[in-house]
């Protein structure tokens, strides 16, 4: 194979990726600045998409950081961008105990079963009906891989039920306090900082 | 990576490597302990999706 093969090949595959693979928005700006500010340790970042989050936190902090995504086509692009690829289901694959940081940007948007699409957009940004679905069973196992001191960086959407996530977050056994928030024309993103009460 | 586990029943993964690169693995499997389910790791990404669900994320 020559340079040129080679090159060609992997801008065709980019091409696929970035096609189903969500791309850094506002909500991704603010959790990187969130987890630059309070990342400590080992991080690791759930629905990490095209691994910008946890690049900026590689870069930025000189931290080990594990991008974790249930879409190859994003585990593939972190992975491209430095950052440790996983293809996971949310934490199930990660150790007890492992790391000190995790953060997570879910997918939020409430979303009408009969409007469901089924792709990796969809993925990327459905939360179900509620738009809580996917923050449920991430809440549920976050505290087994989060070391005893460490922290769990979480993006709530206003969309999503603001009151209703901080009731999951209590519900899990954590404190939460808004690391950073930022009012859009149709939404307000927060991201909380939970530790165990 | 020593962070990973079996995400079936979290037992330690035994690692088999068909293609490094230094300390990169490229290719590779990781094979669970207890349950014996084997999971790729392609292009240097292990693929720890629980066996149903990867069938369908690879269709």
């Amino acid at each position: 194979m020559t340079g040129d093969d080679r090159d060609s090949g992997l801008a065709e595959r980019r091409g696929v990726d970035d096609a189903v693979v969500y791309q850094p928005a506002e909500d991704s700006g603010l959790l990187a600045e969130a987890a630059i500010d309070r990342a400590h340790g080992r991080v690791l970042e759930v629905g990490t998409g095209s691994g910008w989050v946890a690049q900026q936190i590689a870069d930025e902090r000189g931290l080990d950081v594990v991008g974790s995504d249930l879409n190859p086509h994003a585990a593939r692009q972190a992975s491209e961008r430095g950052v440790e690829g996983v293809v996971a289901n949310l934490l199930s694959p990660f150790r007890a105990n492992a790391f000190d940081t995790v953060c997570f940007n879910p997918p939020y948007l409430p979303t009408d079963p009969d409007n469901e699409w089924d792709d990796w957009m969809e993925h990327a940004l459905s939360g179900g009906e509620s738009g809580r679905e996917l923050i449920e069973p991430f809440l549920d196992d976050v505290g087994r891989v989060l070391a005893p001191d460490g922290v769990v960086l979480l993006l709530v959407s206003s969309l999503t039920g603001y009151d209703e996530v901080l009731e999951l977050v209590a519900d899990a056994g954590f404190a939460a306090e808004p690391a950073v928030e930022e009012s859009f024309p149709f939404e307000t993103l927060t991201v909380l900082a939970l530790r165990r009460e | 990576m020593d962070v990973v586990c079996c995400p079936l029943d979290k037992a330690d993964l035994d690692l088999d490597v068909d293609d490094r690169d230094g300390e990169e693995i490229l290719a590779g499997t990781l094979t669970c302990t207890e349950c014996g389910e084997a999971y790729p790791i392609e292009d240097g990404i292990p693929n720890l999706l629980p066996p149903d669900m990867r069938e369908e994320a690879t269709a």
